[in-house]
């Protein structure tokens, strides 16, 4: 099975309110996110939560430009943005975070989302555990995803909190102990 | 069953009003004990007054007529402020469930345009606020600010009467209320001249706490009388949903300044 369809029937098959760890390795990086994106969020009409604090929204829209992702269902909490030296623009469904070191501002701009979006199927992607922890200390980042993972596991929203493997210490491995499910996803295999 | 177990039993059984802002009703255990006149204290630019509309707004939703009395801001200015909320809808304003009225005005019609009150002026005033929650069949009345009321009180004797009468007469009614409470970033205590605070059923502490350079807008419910509460600072939005709250993350250790 590819990583793309690992993740959509993973995510199909997982009760509400379930965690996901994803460990992912930079390969299959772009797979992973389009399987998440496109293959379950659009398909299945379930309206993702992006929590970026590793890339631009910008950024992230045209790369989904390029790969024919539709992004429609799709609404941005950028923390990264502000922190850039150029003039912030901001767009339809992107909600900025002044920092990534605003970690319960993160989470009020989810809950926030959660919110709004009750209506409908909802699944929160947090982009990265690593590049949280490039601002914050593992102390706060722990407690922070402590505190959302069983915020949105109590609200029946599931939720995929991603790492990238490479740049994963264990400390950061030990943090998606949190998580219900873990999937390790590298070129070509998904455990 | 321990004397002291039966008391918190009692004390968390007393009807409560909801503040529609569910996670300070968590917070709350319910929300606040009806009757209570609680002190919304805190620097400018920390959400006092957008709190207590919100406040007002719920509670006209759920069918409790609501006051609010400006001495600071003209209560078109306010209003513009409260439209951009999803959950303000107009005809409350039209149905008299939501009533605004300018203390200068109130001031006015009893003859108090002067600078400073006498002792029986202040009865006039608590009394006419009482009068009129009564007549108006209000259950939740917000004072914005008693802090400029009190500017005109002058004496701590004064201020005490003031707030006390004020209290009785409100709780009497089942009207519960807030008292908007300025004070400076450096104060050390929760109101401008010291007596509201101690009289105050409750107060919640708004504030801003700095970390690291970050500014985070907090909450703090440091007393209410009645009920069991969490005495934890917790960090808010103010959003077209209303207020949200989460905790405040204490991982990163000390270092944080609070103001």
């Amino acid at each position: 099975m590819g990583v793309q369809d690992a993740v959509t029937s993973k995510l199909a098959e997982v009760p509400a309110g379930t965690s996901l760890a994803l460990q992912v390795s930079i390969p299959v990086y772009l797979d992973v996110i389009k399987g998440i994106i496109d293959n379950y969020g659009a398909r299945s009409r379930v309206s993702i939560i992006y929590v970026t604090s590793s890339i631009p929204s910008r950024s992230i829209l045209s790369a989904f430009e390029v790969l024919e992702i539709n992004s429609d269902h799709v609404s941005f909490v950028d923390c990264v943005t502000h922190t850039m030296v150029s003039a912030v623009e901001k767009g339809k469904n992107i909600y900025l975070v002044e920092s990534p070191t605003m970690l319960e501002n993160l989470m009020l701009k989810v809950e926030f989302l959660t919110r709004k979006l009750s209506g409908g199927k909802v699944l929160v992607l947090l982009d990265s555990l690593n590049s949280l922890c490039i601002h914050n200390s593992i102390g706060i980042v722990s407690e922070f995803l402590h505190i959302m993972v069983n915020n949105l596991r109590a609200k029946g929203v599931p939720s995929v909190i991603l790492m990238v493997q490479e740049h994963g210490t264990e400390e950061v491995k030990n943090m998606l102990n949190v998580c219900d499910e873990m999937m390790v996803l590298d070129e070509g295999t998904a455990k | 069953m321990s004397v002291a177990a039966r008391k918190v039993i009692a004390q968390d059984i007393r009807e409560r009003c909801t503040t529609g802002i569910d996670s300070l009703d968590s917070v709350l255990n319910g929300g606040i004990p009806r009757g209570n006149t609680i002190l919304i204290t805190g620097a400018c630019g920390t959400g006092k007054t957008t709190l207590s509309v919100e406040f007002l707004i719920h509670g006209a939703l759920a069918g409790e007529n609501g006051l609010f009395l400006s001495v600071t801001e003209a209560h078109e200015k306010l209003l513009a402020n409260m439209m951009p909320y999803d959950f303000m809808r107009k005809d409350l304003l039209d149905s008299g469930r939501l009533t605004f009225i300018d203390m200068p005005v109130l001031y006015h019609k009893l003859g108090l345009d002067k600078s400073e009150f006498t002792l029986e002026e202040v009865e006039l005033l608590t009394d006419s606020i009482t009068k009129l929650v009564g007549e108006m069949g209000v259950k939740r009345l917000v004072l914005d600010s008693v802090t400029s009321v009190c500017f005109q009180l002058k004496s701590e004797e004064k201020i005490r009467d003031f707030v006390l009468k004020l209290g009785k007469g409100l709780a009497e009614k089942g009207c519960t209320s807030l008292l908007v409470s300025e004070i400076l970033p450096s104060d050390m205590r929760y109101s401008t001249y010291g007596v509201e605070e101690a009289i105050a059923d409750g107060i919640i502490l708004m504030g801003n706490y700095e970390r690291r350079g970050d500014l985070l807008r907090t909450l703090q419910v440091v007393k209410m009388r009645g009920t069991s509460h969490s005495r934890a600072k917790y960090v808010l939005d103010i959003t077209p949903l209303g207020v949200l709250m989460v905790p405040l993350l204490k991982g990163g250790g000390g270092g944080g300044n609070a103001s």
